[in-house]
Formats: C-alpha cells, structure tokens, sequence
C-alpha cells in the first residue's frame, strides 16, 4: 500500500481495500440493465404463407365496390359548390342592413287586416285601384267555379252545345 | 433480387402489377408485420392494420414520386395506418389513449400470441408509458434494429432528434425496470 496513504489516523475494518474491486464488480453488474432482446411476441401458424392472397383477395372485393360508390361522387361535389354559393349569396344579403318594405308583408297579413278593419272605401273608390282585367271571377266568388261546373251547367240548360262554338280539342282528354 | 425503382416501375405498369405486388408484399410483410405489432400489440388488429397498408400501397402507388424510399414511405404508410387505427380503437370505446394503452396492455397477459415472460411483459408497459414518438423511436431501433438514417426518412424527423428521443426511452425504460 501506498505509504502516504498509511499514515493516516483513520482506520478501515480489516480487509475491506481487499474485497472492494470485487464488491464494486458485483454492485456494477447489478445496476446495469439487461433489456430483453425479444419482446414475446408470436405469430399464429402460416400466417405470412397465407398473407398475399389474403390481400389480393381483399383489393379486389374493394374494388367493385369503389366502383358502386364512384358515379355519386360527382353529384356530391355538385351538390356541395351548389350549397356553398348559395351560403355565400344568402350570407351577404342577410349581412347587410335590410330596409323594411310594403311587399315583406305577408299576404295574409294583409287579408286579415282588409277583413277585420272598416275601409270605408265604395265599391267605386275600390274599383279604381283594383285592376279589374287582371281579375278573374274565381278572385270574387266564394265558390268557386271550374271548368267541370260549367261544362255541367252548358249540359243541363243549352240544348244545342254546338252553337257556342267552344273549342272542343280544348277539352277532350 | 430486383431494385427498387425496377420494382416501383413494374407496379405502375397494369400488364405486371399483379406480379411484382406479390414480390413487393414478400419483401416487405415480415417487417412491416413486426413495425405494426409493436404499435398496436395485438395480433388480429396488426394483420388488420397490415392488409389495410398494402392496400394503401396499391392504391397509391401511382402517385409515387420517388422522393423517398419505397420502403421508408411504406413504413410511413403503416405507421400512420396503426396510429390511426389505436385513435379510432380508443374513440369507438370511449376510452383515452393511456386508458386504452393500459387495456392493451392488459390484454397481453391473456394473448395467445404473447409468449412473453414477467421482465417482457415490464418491458412492454414501461414500453407503453412512453410518448408516441420515443415509443416508435425505440422500437424501431432497439428491436427493428434500423439505423438511424432511415429512421430519420421513415419519421421524417432530424438523426440528432432521433437520437436524443431514442437516449431518453432507454434511460426511462431502465428506470421503469428498476422498479419493483
């Protein structure tokens, strides 16, 4: 042993620098890790043998499938620009500002209000604004007449249909 | 056996396709079987995983460029295909990718196809409870025994990165080891 090292006061229990290479040996080979080199995994019997046709096989059965789906593709992709222009022209109009106008009103809101409040107006005063060319006999009556009423009606009271000289062709099935 | 771009050029073409998908497909589905299981472990849903792989190979093979290797871009294929395949496992049963990890891993214990014994099995968790990226990283170099370049192409990440994650699995994988 080193003669430096000899004088010292301390002291080691016997035989302890002895024994150390080998105490540190073993203590080295226990904190080293052996990772397995396998990792247990299997395969079943033949699989790899088997794999190709299993696999031609399953391209093929896609295949005629493929071709089921491909002709609605294009309807799809039609249908989805259609959708899209449409979101973009309706998003637009409904960003902007609207003004309220006399034709947002319904109809039948307007019905009602004709029907439940007094104009005051006279038949005349109405004839006036009402264009009455445009309007048509069903617009007045309650009931209303079709063409199956007024053929009805020509066969019960005119004997003679041919003098009204009506169109025939018009109403022959 | 013949080159890869002999082989791209004889699937691009219809009178050979047939014949040279079957060369491409036993050249490379004992790797891309072994690539797959490690990812998703179970043996049915690996052969599930595989065939869907060859047949995205098939498929698009057309649009092969060449810019990388036909190999690295079929494990890119198959890596993708598993880890979307454990995405939508874990979606369909409601479970979270560590919930489903677990049951993975727990399932191992019954598998049929998993001979492995108590330190594989603590090897295969400690496996499990790694970030996606070092998972791969470590399987692919530890078991797979690729090197770092085509690891690097395959995941399309630097050989320094890989290097760094692959450092970090084995140090967290002894770690987990250790204890008891």
């Amino acid at each position: 042993m080193d003669k430096k090292y000899k004088k010292q006061d301390f002291k080691t229990p016997e035989g302890y620098l002895d024994h150390f290479t080998e105490r540190m040996r073993q203590k080295l080979s226990e904190e080293e890790i052996h990772l397995p080199e396998q990792d247990g995994f299997e395969v079943p019997k033949d699989y790899f043998e088997n794999l190709n046709e299993k696999i031609v096989q399953k391209i093929q059965d896609n295949e005629t499938k493929v071709v089921k789906l491909n002709p609605y593709k294009k309807y799809f992709y039609a249908a989805a620009s259609i959708a899209a222009v449409l979101l973009v022209v309706f998003g637009l109009r409904l960003s902007k500002e609207e003004e309220f106008t006399f034709g947002d009103l319904a109809n039948s809101d307007l019905e009602n209000y004709l029907e439940n409040n007094d104009l005051g107006l006279s038949s005349y005063e109405i004839a006036e604004v009402v264009p009455v060319e445009e309007l048509e006999i069903n617009d007045i009556l309650e009931n209303q007449i079709n063409d199956e009423n007024i053929i009805e009606y020509l066969d019960n009271t005119v004997d003679d249909v041919d003098e009204l000289n009506i169109e025939f062709d018009e109403y022959e099935q | 056996m013949i080159s890869e771009e002999t082989l791209v050029q004889q699937l691009k073409q219809k009178e050979t396709q047939a014949q040279s998908f079957e060369v491409l497909i036993n050249t490379y589905k004992e790797r891309l079987y072994w690539h797959i299981r490690r990812i998703v472990l179970d043996h049915d849903d690996t052969d599930d995983v595989l065939q869907n792989t060859f047949i995205k190979v098939f498929r698009n093979i057309e649009g092969f460029k060449g810019d990388s290797k036909l190999y690295s871009w079929m494990y890119r294929i198959a890596t993708n295909e598993a880890l979307t395949f454990l995405k939508s496992k874990s979606k369909k049963m409601g479970l979270s990718d560590v919930e489903l990890q677990d049951r993975m891993i727990g399932n191992l214990e019954a598998d049929v196809y998993f001979e492995g014994d108590a330190i594989q099995l603590k090897l295969q968790k400690a496996i499990a409870a790694l970030p996606e990226k070092q998972k791969l990283v470590f399987n692919m170099k530890y078991f797979q025994e690729l090197k770092y370049e085509e690891i690097s192409e395959i995941l399309e990440t630097s050989v320094g990165g890989l290097k760094a994650s692959y450092h970090l699995a084995v140090k967290k994988i002894e770690a987990s080891l250790k204890e008891d």
